[in-house]
């Protein structure tokens, strides 16, 4: 069967398409040159993000003397965990620890749980003055009175020194009641309808049908809020000025870092003679490293994990309406 | 039904209407120290308004310990007041129940009516405790100390608490028996509005409310001492800043800081473009998600933790120094700060930022490459004609929420990052208001710059989001 005209020039389209093809893959100069700089700059940036933490945990589980004199640079010698043994008995960092452990996971369930309802209450086109109260949240997330101001409400309001002051601040967040809201809003709306109609109540279908629906959006609200809470170090500088039992994990670290006691002196309250025998082993530098990774390891693990929420996390920021 | 429910409660509606008033007013008044029944002494700090005095027993007595231990005041007239705070707290909250039950029909009327009545009987039993109070503070053997005083606040809450009295007892009288059969019922608009109310409560509260602290800024006011007609001084912090030689100095140098560091900031905001560019140029897909995952992880750590890592690689016993040999310091000194923490930043922000623009990468459409492929484009051709004007609607979204933030570089990296040394050059704005307000207890000065700063940048929000919308037809905020 004879080709037609149209098939033709098709043919003939598709070789020149090839040429060009065969072209682009041979390899040029230009093309290593980039490559060799291309992977090159990105592995070196990969290991300038890692290096540091492998640099803390291999002095952390090495010989304390011989982190001393820094022979430990980029293999670990003499490997034990006894420093991290050690650290369950200094008081102070296991009570931030549980404070910031406590605020984490109080402060991100009830952030999140509220802003569920709010994000489902704020699309019922029903609601008495919704536009108005919509805005009224939204607005908040432009302006804020600074700090002084900030912290002169918080002891007003009876929330310096109270560990309360870590949760029911953040249980109105407005940029998530925005991502759960527009997500909501994708739900088809006749299940609810159809629920509605059935003669349920507006909790009942929020609690039944919403929040299952809205899981994804809320994962991902609820690792951000958490990563938030584990990582705050402002609040807890400000608002605990006196009482150092609701330090943060951040704020106790911090303190650690900026003082020069060996564990030995930490630790002077309490604890058995041999595990002060180990401490007074552990020297001031060893300290500081091991408590920061105490306080990193718990972002280390979980990280994996949550990767893929992050970054629909921020593709949905992206899209906010 | 709806038509019945609302005639039913049509003969009480006036009441109803004085007393949902009075209800929103005395919780609106509760955060407000000025209208505070409580303030019976001068030994209430000023800042203490009836919810902390209901909520905060510390927070009522701090002042009052010496007084306390050498019987000027009887703990009998302090438990008092307390007391008195709680039941008039817990009776407004009871009002509040009885406020929302009215806006239902007239069996939930009828319902919320006794709760009305509790709730205006506890406000008044409170207010007579706290009169108690008062009567035996003014008793005191040292009058000039404890300054006895009768708080403008109580007429206020008298006021109201006489009006949600007579209201509910009129409410209880006047509103008819519901019929048997009759259910409760309210409006779904009604029934919304109240499940959003408390997050609305909250939002006012640690919003709108630390607004209302902006009067700090006028009056001369040292902590724990009082705001009064004596010492308002109107301006005079506000002018403070331009002309006494010592803060104008100090804004100028912080101001400079803070702009350079955000004008650094800015001119490199394309990095991250450029980052997720080259990055989509790695074929090898493991690569890629090593990178990727790697350059990501020190954005979720804290500054805290960054400077803890700075410590460990650039202290005079860290890796640095270990390593290669030496003995500096690189973290002390006040040499290239502003790129210290330029660095520092783009370490930890770069890999992170660069996601939104890989995904923007793939959003681009394929037929485009495949076009340029074409037309003979090689890879850095397709790299600068095709990938560059794709990301380019997103980087000047960023660009323009960079401009807006311009005074807002936050704290926490200059914090932990500030030392005797070069604490000059690394003050940005936010840590000098901290510094000012919270370390040195300038309170009034630190409310005036926190003021400037958030009206300038609201300012600079909407300039840009004007600029946005001329430009794109879209807003950014």
């Amino acid at each position: 069967m004879a080709k037609t005209k149209q098939e033709k020039l098709d043919a003939k389209a598709e070789k020149k398409y090839y040429r060009y093809h065969k072209k682009k893959t041979r390899i040029t100069f230009g093309d290593i040159a980039f490559n060799v700089f291309d992977y090159g700059f990105f592995g070196l940036f990969t290991i300038l993000c890692f290096f540091p933490f492998y640099f803390l945990f291999i002095n952390t589980i090495s010989n304390n003397d011989l982190v001393q004199k820094g022979q430990i640079t980029f293999f670990p010698k003499g490997l034990n965990i006894d420093n991290y043994i050690a650290m369950l008995h200094v008081s102070d960092l296991g009570n931030a620890f549980l404070v910031s452990i406590a605020r984490t996971i109080l402060g991100t369930a009830v952030m999140v749980l509220a802003t569920a309802f709010v994000g489902y209450l704020v699309t019922k086109k029903e609601m008495w003055g919704r536009k108005f109260w919509y805005r009224f949240l939204v607005i908040t997330m432009y302006f804020n009175a600074g700090t002084i101001p900030w912290f002169l409400n918080m002891s007003m309001l009876g929330l310096t020194n109270n560990f309360l002051a870590y949760i029911i601040p953040g249980i109105v967040a407005p940029y998530n009641i925005i991502l759960v809201k527009t997500y909501i809003e994708s739900i088809p709306g006749e299940l609810e309808e159809s629920a509605l109609i059935d003669g349920a109540g507006f909790f009942t279908v929020w609690r039944k049908i919403i929040f299952p629906l809205s899981k994804p959006i809320l994962a991902t609200i609820a690792i951000f809020g958490a990563v938030g809470h584990w990582n705050s170090f402002t609040d807890s500088l400000i608002l605990m000025q006196s009482a150092p039992e609701f330090f943060t994990l951040q704020h106790r670290l911090y303190i650690y870092l900026n003082t020069s006691s060996n564990l030995a002196q930490v630790m002077s309250t309490g604890g058995s003679s041999a595990s002060n025998a180990a401490a007074s082993m552990m020297n001031q530098k060893v300290l500081k490293y091991t408590i920061s990774m105490v306080t990193v390891i718990p972002i280390l693990i979980v990280y994996p994990f949550m990767n893929r929420y992050f970054e629909k996390g921020i593709m949905l920021g992206a899209v906010k309406g | 039904m709806k038509f019945k429910a609302l005639s039913g409660g049509e003969r009480g509606e006036g009441f109803l209407w004085i007393s949902r008033v009075a209800v929103f007013l005395s919780v609106f008044l509760l955060f407000f120290p000025q209208a505070s029944p409580t303030r019976i002494t001068s030994l209430i700090g000023k800042n203490v308004s009836l919810f902390t005095s209901a909520v905060s027993y510390t927070s009522l007595t701090s002042e009052m310990g010496r007084a306390l231990s050498k019987g000027w005041l009887s703990y009998f007239s302090v438990i008092c007041l307390y007391v008195g705070a709680i039941i008039m707290l817990l009776g407004i909250i009871s009002s509040v129940v009885a406020a929302c039950t009215s806006l239902g029909n007239l069996k939930l009327k009828r319902l919320g009516a006794p709760f009305g009545l509790g709730g205006s009987i506890g406000v008044s039993a409170g207010l007579a405790l706290i009169f108690i109070a008062y009567l035996q503070v003014s008793e005191t053997s040292r009058p000039e100390k404890v300054e006895p005083m009768f708080p403008a606040g109580y007429f206020v809450y008298l006021v109201l608490g006489f009006l949600m009295l007579v209201s509910a007892v009129a409410i209880m009288i006047i509103l008819p028996k519901a019929e048997k059969e009759e259910k409760y019922y309210m409006e779904p608009k009604y029934k919304l509005f109240l499940m959003f109310l408390p997050f609305a409560m909250l939002c006012f509260v640690f919003a709108y409310l630390p607004l209302y602290g902006w009067r700090y800024a006028f009056f001369d006011y040292s902590a724990g001492g009082t705001l009064s007609a004596e010492n308002f001084v109107g301006f005079k912090w506000f002018t403070m800043l331009f002309e006494n030689d010592a803060t104008k100095a100090d804004i100028v140098r912080v101001l400079r800081n803070t702009l350079v560091m955000s004008g650094l900031g800015i001119a490199t905001s394309w990095l991250p473009m450029a980052f997720a560019i080259f990055l989509n140029e790695i074929k090898v897909g493991w690569f890629k998600r090593i990178v990727q995952t790697f350059t990501t992880i020190p954005n979720f750590i804290s500054w805290v933790l960054v400077y803890a890592i700075a410590l460990a690689i650039f202290s005079t016993d860290g890796f640095i120094n270990t390593a290669f040999g030496g003995n500096t310091n690189y973290l002390m000194g006040n040499s290239f700060i502003w790129l210290k923490m330029l660095a520092w930043g783009t370490w930890k922000g770069i890999g992170w930022s660069a996601i939104i623009y890989i995904a923007g990468i793939s959003g681009i459409d394929q037929q485009l490459y495949e076009a340029a492929t074409v037309d003979g484009a090689g890879r850095f051709q397709k790299m600068w004609h095709v990938t560059v004007p794709g990301l380019l609607p997103t980087y000047f979204v960023m660009l323009l929420m960079s401009v807006a933030n311009v005074l807002s570089n936050g704290m926490d990296q200059y914090f932990v990052f500030q030392n005797a040394q070069n604490t000059s050059t690394i003050q940005v704005l936010d840590l000098y208001v901290y510094t000012l307000g919270i370390t040195k207890g300038n309170i009034p000065l630190s409310t005036v710059i926190g003021m400037v700063k958030s009206v300038v940048s609201v300012v600079l929000l909407f300039g840009a989001n004007g600029i946005s919308k001329a430009i794109r037809g879209e807003s950014i905020v």
